[in-house]
């Protein structure tokens, strides 16, 4: 073994031009792989932390009349629960309503929550009291969608407990930024307050957002869902987006084994005569194999040192500073940064070169099975087609 | 000493297949070489010289008949018995001369070695001394393609003897050399066969060469014409 790596680095170093082509595709590909795969867990990772942070806290207990992906459960979803149970967790009040920015009719989620909670990033403490209108705050998508500003007043349509209409114009107090669109697109904050006194359903919440110290237990009427469990469809879509990306970065490494799997058999081609004379001189053939798929093989290690020469820097440089993306791409649905700060995890490097070298070797290997069938006369005279 | 049989054939035949025919390229050979000799096999071109050489050097195996190299019998070696046998006890040099291009002169001469697993001190000692002998020491760090024809046959020379064989076949060796650079090759094969008692089996239809030969074996269609031990002017050389 020690040998044959040996005489493999003298023979690829030796190649020169062929050699550093091959090396140059390959850590292209290596550096290509490892460059998404850093985005998107980056992606993944801010995805995650924004989304518990805006609005999955520790996990929800919902009303079990409640089904987050039923606009008509929100009507009776709400309940109270009892004060011995509220330890740790903050209500949220949802109703449905419109509001009529520049005179046109927006539908509109109308979210009641406390005003001195902290377990959710939405900056409740700018709610300021105002004499004349309800204070609101919104996202910024929100307040792009509806032309609405710090300081503007609107009309406020909403059902009470009767179901009759009422109306009172809100003020926005703040507007807020965030990259969780399921806070922001449609919906309106106000004090959870105000909307039981708007409602008359005092007390009452939809569901209630744990935080880090929140102990799951049974809850007659409230179903507890964790936050592993919220993130469910995040991770689904972010799994599709990899295996997505992963076939560009497959057919990089496909273009780039392509090359090797080339050099090898033209390699073997061009070096009958040298293949003939390893074996006159007393290489057995197994050896002569075992040299052409470590060559092979040393194609992937070279890049890997010259991907880490050039990969440490950069993707350090980049997890840094990030990268920014365009304003577009955040209205893709889920949470997106327009700043991106890729992760580079230890796992993803050795995984990438675990994958790089294990798939160079094999594609060394297959063409290299031809020396133990070649006839060493035949090869010294390079007369084998 | 010089009666030590080292290579015997008996009845070696070798038939290739040509279409659907077959080509007998070597016909009932019955020969032996003793230990020290510098012999050659003269023939011309298809009357069997390479594959008998090949046969020798266990890079091939007889069709039929028994070829037996130090005490081995050829076609009964596995793949890795005959890679051992070429390793340590055959030496090869080629028409081409067949120098590894990315090697520099000193890795040539340093590669059987390396398969052999001697240590880095050995190898260097083999090599500076085999390098001596070809008088090439100078050239050590130079790659084959800087070399001139005659100085890159010197340095096959050097790389088939820095194990010191007990066999040493060259299939051609002048055939791309000019008369002086032959003579000098040749000289200095001579000299290494006398001090080192290696066995020589040279293939040529070169006139110089046979001037040194100390037995010729003429080859016809695959069969022995004539075998005659000479006195030739040059084997004092």
């Amino acid at each position: 073994m020690k040998l044959a790596l040996q005489l493999a680095y003298r023979n690829l170093v030796g190649a020169g031009l062929r050699t550093w082509l091959n090396v140059g595709v390959l850590t292209f590909a290596f550096l290509m792989i490892i460059f998404l795969n850093g985005i998107l867990d980056g992606w993944n990772h801010q995805a995650k932390t924004d989304t518990i942070a805006w609005e999955y806290g520790n996990g929800h207990l919902l009303n079990e009349k409640y089904d987050p992906y039923d606009p008509f459960s929100i009507q009776d979803g709400h309940g109270i629960l009892s004060e011995e149970n509220k330890e740790n967790l903050s209500p949220i009040l949802l109703q449905q309503g419109s509001i009529y920015p520049e005179g046109r009719m927006v539908s509109i989620l109308l979210k009641g929550i406390e005003v001195n909670q902290k377990t959710l990033k939405i900056p409740t403490t700018n709610f300021k009291e105002n004499a004349s209108a309800i204070p609101a705050i919104i996202g910024v998508n929100m307040a792009t969608s509806t032309n609405l500003k710090i300081g503007d007043q609107v009309l406020l349509r909403w059902r009470d407990k009767n179901g009759m209409f009422d109306a009172k114009n809100i003020i926005i107090v703040d507007v807020f930024k965030t990259n969780v669109p399921t806070v922001d697109h449609g919906q309106v904050w106000i004090p959870i307050t105000h909307l039981w006194e708007m409602t008359g359903l005092e007390n009452h919440a939809t569901y209630f957002v744990a935080n880090e110290k929140f102990k799951p237990k049974a809850i007659k009427q409230w179903n507890y869902v964790s936050q592993k469990e919220l993130l469910h469809d995040l991770d689904e879509i972010i799994s599709m987006k990899k295996s997505s990306s992963s076939i560009l970065y497959l057919l990089l490494l496909a273009i780039a084994l392509l090359a090797v799997f080339d050099t090898q058999v033209l390699s073997i081609f061009r070096r009958q005569k040298e293949i003939g004379t390893y074996v006159a001189l007393g290489m057995t053939r197994s050896q002569v194999v075992g040299l052409f798929t470590i060559e092979g093989t040393m194609y992937s290690l070279f890049a890997t040192v010259i991907g880490c020469i050039i990969g440490v820097p950069l993707f350090w440089y980049l997890s840094k500073t990030g990268m920014a993306f365009p304003t577009s791409s955040q209205d893709m649905g889920i949470a997106m940064a327009d700043r991106i700060y890729p992760v580079y995890g230890i796992s993803l490097i050795l995984g990438t070169v675990a994958l790089v070298v294990i798939s160079a070797t094999i594609v060394s290997f297959l063409p290299a099975r031809k020396i133990a069938k070649l006839n060493p006369v035949e090869a010294l005279k390079g007369k084998i087609q | 000493m010089k009666t030590e049989t080292i290579i015997s054939l008996e009845n070696v035949t070798k038939r290739f297949p040509v279409g659907e025919g077959e080509f007998t390229a070597l016909d009932h050979i019955n020969l032996t070489f003793t230990k020290g000799e510098f012999s050659g096999l003269v023939g011309p071109s298809g009357s069997g010289k390479t594959t008998l050489l090949n046969i020798i050097g266990s890079l091939d195996v007889p069709t039929e008949g028994k070829a037996t190299v130090i005490g081995h019998d050829i076609a009964s070696l596995s793949h890795k018995a005959s890679a051992k046998l070429r390793n340590h006890h055959i030496g090869f040099i080629f028409q081409v001369f067949n120098l590894l291009p990315v090697y520099t002169v000193f890795e040539n001469v340093e590669f059987p070695l390396l398969l052999q697993n001697k240590t880095a001190s050995e190898r260097k000692k083999a090599v500076m001394e085999a390098l001596d002998w070809i008088g090439l020491a100078d050239y050590a760090k130079k790659k084959p393609n800087k070399l001139s024809g005659g100085e890159g046959q010197r340095v096959a020379i050097a790389r088939a003897m820095v194990k010191r064989p007990e066999i040493l076949i060259a299939d051609e060796p002048t055939a791309n050399l000019d008369a002086a650079n032959a003579h000098s090759i040749l000289k200095m094969m001579k000299k290494l066969n006398r001090e080192l008692g290696t066995t020589f089996i040279f293939s040529t239809h070169d006139e110089k060469v046979m001037t040194y030969l100390e037995r010729i074996i003429h080859l016809r269609d695959g069969k022995v014409e004539l075998d005659e031990r000479i006195k030739n002017k040059n084997q004092a050389s």
